[in-house]
């Protein structure tokens, strides 16, 4: 309504949009899908002087994605460093991508579109799952990945499920690109580790692999309300025990946390120990907010990751079975 | 949903009302005739009218809740390119807001209470208004409200209602903060408690609620070539022209307010909003001026419900029937007086709910805080204290072993009943017959869907006065007028704000005069051109402007068939006005057949008018005292009951509706608007224009019964 | 950089540019330049969805999109539901047979919204019309009768399959016109 005029300014490339934010320092914003960005701006919480539009980066670029490495769950990641040219950043930052048991989305993709996927929604459910949960089908239509990654919202839905697939997101300066492990990359409350030049290009996961079992809960006050408490687990049983957990959980704590100690626990249980397994989450120290109290989240945090360990156990049988 | 049955003939008080079946246009489900252009897209609400080259103003408002305003500066703000101009109280011609409650209060007489347009020296909540500016584009606006320079030297601040009415609470207002006060004393409070079986307590609390109707505070002002100020706004009070007349110092004929369509009031657009800052702009500039509120000035600065304390001490004999209420509201005001002084005269008035008590004790004062003001919101303090005396009524059930069903059908007042206030119910109540219906409909209580879940069914009752206090001389006025061609013209003040109060207007003058719905038009909410009905306030619009219209339209029945019995000889008893069913109007009588059109004309050559113009009084009363006792205070009364089962996450706290039902005695409904085969799906019945109840009268001097539940 | 633009956009089949500040949301370039005030303004921060417009087919918030970014991109609204000559669409019949609107404020953003769910001709229960129609807020109807109206158009649409597409658009050389549905007493201003 009443806002401050700014400038605008389109980026052909995400390395144009590099150079720009250098350019304009602080004064400048990024711009995509603008469902984080608009809404503070409207209000006037933030007043940018010039605001770049990445929308339309490599949008009539047909050129070939380049096809980086991907995360090894809990390990280095391959296949970093320098990727290619312009063109074919840019192009990655438009694409879903998979292949060798990973499977690599761009930034300019959509939530809509990474709900709406088939190759998301058999390589990697739980992500296709967390992208349906976000906002509304007008968030879901404009907002993209790296927009939701870059903002680092502790209670979005796709940093929690990226941090629980130990994703890696390519960042790039527009001069060199560098791969940022999810769990490093989300910092603290709307602060990620992206330098004030650099950009978020794509984030890859592994592919669910054979035998895994996945959920995603959340609690809400509404539908659509960013969530009091979310969980997304991974679950691998193997003779009727849990062989592999990985448990994470957002929007209790200043960003998406992995529960190492609970996934540790978690070793070996069968299904009918797992939730004393699991416990009062060990690791996690939720905030209070007007929402709800630290003890609240607390709370609704264990429920869910409870049944979220239900879920992925069950998926996980099923899998197999 | 439908209940018992409809109204009949013969129902007792001698009001009369049709049969259903004669009815051909009230009382049918048609789609509303506001809503074809709502759905094409095409209506134009207060915020979408534009004039070329118009202005845009904007209100500084306070950032702090209490504080001394030390220094005002606009030059910065005035410098900026596009700043027509900077405004403060000085440049207000009467920079006063009058709320000037008749009735007694803590004053012993009206309640003089006032506020600023625009704050000079004290604010007394966070969003104040302190300045105007007006520009050439909304850019220019942002701007120079960053840049109006004004000082605040906080003051301490008082939040919450009780701490301001205790000694030594900082001062909101210089004559203290107690508002209003009123008290009820009926029958031997005392000696009901010590006979009593039972005796329960309980402390209920309610909150701040915003009416957050979709279409925020919004509209445009110009200048007419008359030199009358025109104000298109949002609001549910054309009336307001005269609070502007007296703010700026002109005329009350100078100043004309239009209503639109509203994209819902609620309360909200009771009171006045952009209004008196469009005139300034206006008056000042010459030019047209647009104002359009943010939602998030909506929320913050715009009056809400009152928050209330309420508490309660209820005696109860072992058979459930409640002896007496012990009752102390305390309700929080915000900074300013608006209407709290009668909210809280609804609450004292309903605080016993639809309940026979003979013994009750009521103290219920409202206090000035720093909290942003309240004011109306749909059922006027009748709602909050439905908490209170409902869960009063559990609990004594609860106690007792009774059903929540059975100790409300046990103690509900009826027709002949005196309420705590001394006014007695004189229309039937059919509040049995809504609690049966809504257990009806409801069935046995559901399972819960999973393990770790529960099911809980909540029942409450209420009742609610509708239509004015009678002391406010309430009355509507309307116009009727055939065109040559035989369709029909109505004109009536009444603002249209999502109700369907115009679409009602056409349906009974249609009904009256046989003309078909597609041939009449309605003028409305013009406070210029269209006859005053009053406020869309008090569930009054369809008992005051709906009977305003019947009796205009049986007016020009008469007269017009009265013209025809004069030129034709037949006598006027034998002559009927109806559809032709070929989409026009016949006048009918043995052996006779004339359209409509040729019976204007024989109205020309009478000289008789084929027009008319109804006003219909509200009933009248005396203003009551602080001590409530009064024979009569509303009009008349409304009583309904909702059932819900909802089921609760028992890990999670998440609430799910399950089923929600409502049943209101809504009289014959205007427009049923049923459609059929819905299911009993959770549905928030209780606001909405099918709960605009009560239907106009044939009689027009009565409050006709039915019972039809929508 | 540019701190004003020109920017074309295909309204309701019409080609309208307008020349205006960068900054400008898709809201206010449509209701303030192009004189298109059917999407409102509720909010502006994107959870009320009374400006909720499709923007090549996808329904957004018009508050939450600068018009610069969307240059050249084709807007429907609720009126572009409407056939030639303002003929009610078949989504607008059933909100009107279902009295779907009360103070019609939040009804061009649900309408849209509803469009846009029912696109792909795929039925969809009472629930998942419900998920669709969140961030649609509505303070009159209590909700049931719009989702009955949406209900109510699919269903129709799959008894007497509608040659037009969702948006009410007749396929090239049929034109299906039909008439307006029970028409109330004209508007008096
Ligand atoms: S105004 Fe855009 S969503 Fe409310
Ligand atoms: S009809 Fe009024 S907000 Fe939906």
């Amino acid at each position: 309504m009443f806002i401050r005029p700014f400038g605008y300014e389109r980026a052909g490339s995400l390395a144009d949009a590099c150079e720009m934010l250098r350019e304009r320092g602080e004064a400048a914003k990024v711009i995509a899908g603008g469902q984080s960005l608009l809404p503070m701006v409207n209000l006037g919480l933030v007043q940018p002087e010039v605001i770049i539009d990445i929308s339309h980066a490599g949008r009539d670029d047909d050129g070939a994605a380049a096809r980086g490495g991907g995360a090894v769950p809990g390990g280095a990641v391959p296949g970093g460093g320098r990727s290619g040219s312009d063109r074919a950043v840019a192009a990655r930052s438009r694409e879903i991508g998979g292949g060798d048991g990973y499977l690599t989305i761009g930034a300019l993709v959509s939530h809509a579109r990474l709900a709406g996927d088939p190759a998301v929604a058999s390589a990697q459910p739980l992500l296709a799952a967390a992208a349906a949960r976000i906002g509304n089908p007008r968030v879901r239509s404009r907002g993209t990945l790296g927009g939701s990654l870059a903002h680092s919202d502790p209670a979005a839905e796709l940093p929690l499920a990226m941090v629980a697939l130990g994703a890696s997101y390519r960042v790039t300066d527009g001069r060199s690109a560098r791969d940022v492990r999810a769990e490093e990359f989300h910092l603290s409350f709307l602060t990620s580790a992206l330098a004030e030049d650099e950009l978020v290009v794509s984030a890859t996961v592994p592919a669910l692999g054979p035998g895994w079992g996945w959920s995603f809960q959340e609690v809400a006050r509404r539908e659509g309300d960013f969530a009091l408490a979310a969980v997304a687990v991974l679950v691998r049983m193997a003779g009727g025990i849990v062989a592999e957990a990985r448990v994470a959980v957002g929007g209790a704590a200043d960003r998406p946390l992995r529960l190492a100690d609970v996934e540790a626990a978690l070793a070996g249980a069968s299904p009918g120990e797992i939730a004393g397994r699991a416990g009062p989450l060990r690791g996690l120290s939720p905030v209070s907010d007007i929402s709800a109290s630290a003890g609240h989240r607390a709370h609704l945090c264990a429920v869910l990751v409870r049944r979220a360990l239900d879920e992925a156990c069950r998926r996980s049988q099923e899998a197999t079975a | 949903m439908t209940s018992a049955a409809p109204g009949a003939p013969g129902r007792p008080g001698g009001i009369r009302t049709s049969k259903l079946d004669e009815l051909r246009v009230v009382h049918q489900a048609l789609p509303r005739h506001d809503q074809a252009e709502k759905i094409a897209g095409t209506t134009r609400y207060a915020g979408d009218l534009a004039f070329a080259h118009m202005l845009h103003a904007r209100l500084v408002r306070s950032p702090v809740p209490s504080a001394r305003v030390t220094r005002r500066d606009s030059t910065a703000a005035a410098a900026v390119p596009g700043v027509v101009c900077v405004l403060f109280g000085e440049d207000v011609p009467h920079n006063t807001i009058w709320v000037d409650v008749p009735g007694q209060t803590v004053e012993v007489a009206a309640l003089k209470a006032s506020m600023e347009v625009l704050a000079t020296d004290r604010v007394r909540f966070h969003g104040e208004p302190v300045a105007l500016v007006v520009a050439e584009s909304e850019e220019a606006l942002t701007a120079a409200c960053e840049l109006v320079e004004v000082e605040y030297e906080e003051l301490p601040g008082v939040f919450d209602p009780d701490e301001a009415l205790a000694d030594g609470a900082p001062a909101v207002h210089e004559r203290g903060n107690l508002i209003g006060e009123w008290r009820i004393d009926r029958g031997d409070a005392d000696a009901a408690f010590a006979a009593a079986d039972v005796i329960v307590e309980g402390s209920y609390r309610t909150q701040f609620v915003d009416h957050a109707y979709l279409e925020p505070e919004a509209g445009v002002g110009w200048m007419d070539d008359e030199g009358v100020l025109n104000l298109r706004v949002a609001t549910q009070v054309v009336e307001h022209y005269r609070d502007v007349a007296r703010i700026l110092g002109v005329p009350e004929s100078r100043v004309r307010v239009i209503a639109p369509y509203v994209g819902g009031g609620f309360g909200g657009k009771e009171d006045m909003t952009v209004e008196p800052y469009l005139a300034l702009a206006v008056l000042r500039t010459g030019r047209p001026v647009r104002m359009q509120w943010t939602r998030q000035e909506s929320l913050l600065a715009r009056p809400k419900r009152h928050p209330m304390r309420l508490r309660y001490r209820t005696a109860a004999r072992r058979d459930g029937t409640i002896l007496a209420h012990s009752i102390d509201i305390t309700a929080d005001s915000g900074a300013y007086a608006y209407l709290s002084a009668l909210v809280l005269l609804y609450s004292s008035v309903h605080a016993c709910g639809p309940y026979r008590v003979d013994n009750v004790r009521l103290r219920a004062r409202c206090a000035y805080t720093n909290n942003p003001p309240t004011s109306a919101f749909r059922g006027f303090g009748g709602m909050q204290v439905v908490f209170g005396y409902e869960a009063q009524m559990d609990q004594v059930a609860a106690r007792l072993g009774l059903s929540p069903a059975e100790i409300r059908k046990k103690n509900a007042l009826a027709r002949g009943d005196t309420l705590p206030v001394g006014q007695v119910i004189e229309t039937e109540v059919l509040l049995k017959d809504c609690i049966d219906a809504v257990l009806d409909r409801a069935g046995a209580k559901p399972a819960p869907s999973g393990p770790r879940k529960a099911v809980g069914r909540g029942m409450a009752a209420n009742i609610q006065s509708y239509g004015r206090l009678v002391w406010l001389n309430d009355s509507a006025a309307a116009w009727v007028g055939l065109q040559l061609d035989g369709s029909l013209t109505v004109r009536c003040g009444v603002p249209d704000i999502g109700g369907g109060q115009a679409s009602s207007l056409a349906q009974i003058a249609s009904e009256v005069l046989g003309v078909p719905m597609d041939r009449v038009t309605v003028h409305f909410g013009d406070s210029a051109l269209t006859p005053l009905a009053g406020t869309t306030t008090a569930t009054r619009q369809l008992l005051m402007s709906g009977n305003a219209v019947y009796e205009a339209s049986v007016q020009l029945r008469d007269a017009v068939l009265g013209a025809v019995a004069r030129e034709t000889g037949q006598p006027a008893g034998g002559l009927a006005m109806r559809a032709d069913g070929a989409g026009g109007t016949v006048i009918a009588g043995p052996g006779l057949r004339l359209t409509l059109p040729e019976a204007v004309l024989i109205c020309r050559r009478r000289n008789v008018p084929a027009e008319a113009l109804g006003t219909f009084f509200g009933p009248k009363g005396q203003p009551v005292a602080r001590d409530l006792r009064a024979d009569r205070v509303f009009p008349d009364f409304t009583f309904g009951a909702h059932l819900c089962d909802l089921e609760v996450d028992i890990d999670t706290g998440h609430v799910q509706v399950v089923r929600y039902i409502a049943a209101h005695d809504v009289g014959r409904a205007i427009n049923p608007c049923r459609s059929p085969g819905r299911s009993a799906a959770p549905r928030c019945r209780g606001s909405g224009w099918r709960s605009w109840r009560r239907s106009w009268s044939r009689t027009g001097s009565t409050w006709p019964r039915g019972s039809s539940s929508t | 950089m540019t701190h004003t633009a020109t920017i074309t956009l295909t309204v309701n089949g019409q080609r309208l540019t307008r020349t205006a500040g960068a900054h400008l949301t898709l809201l206010r370039w449509l209701r303030d330049l192009a004189g298109v005030t059917d999407p409102k303004y509720g909010c502006g921060e994107g959870v009320c969805g009374a400006c909720a417009v499709l923007l090549d087919g996808e329904p957004v918030s018009a508050c939450l999109v600068l018009a610069a970014q969307v240059d050249g991109a084709e807007v429907t609204t609720a009126a572009g539901l409407s056939g030639p000559g303002g003929i009610p669409g078949p989504l607008q019949e059933a909100f009107h047979a279902c009295h779907a609107a009360q103070c019609g404020f939040c009804t061009p953003g649900m309408l849209v919204t509803a469009a846009a769910l029912l696109a792909d001709g795929r039925i969809r229960s009472r629930a998942e019309i419900r998920a669709g129609l969140h961030g649609n807020l509505c303070r009159c109807t209590g909700y049931g009768p719009i989702v009955d109206a949406v209900e109510a158009a699919q269903e129709a649409r799959q008894a007497r399959p509608d040659p037009r597409d969702h948006l009410g658009r007749a396929p090239a050389g049929h034109d299906a016109p039909r008439p307006r549905p029970a028409a109330g007493p004209e508007r008096g201003r």
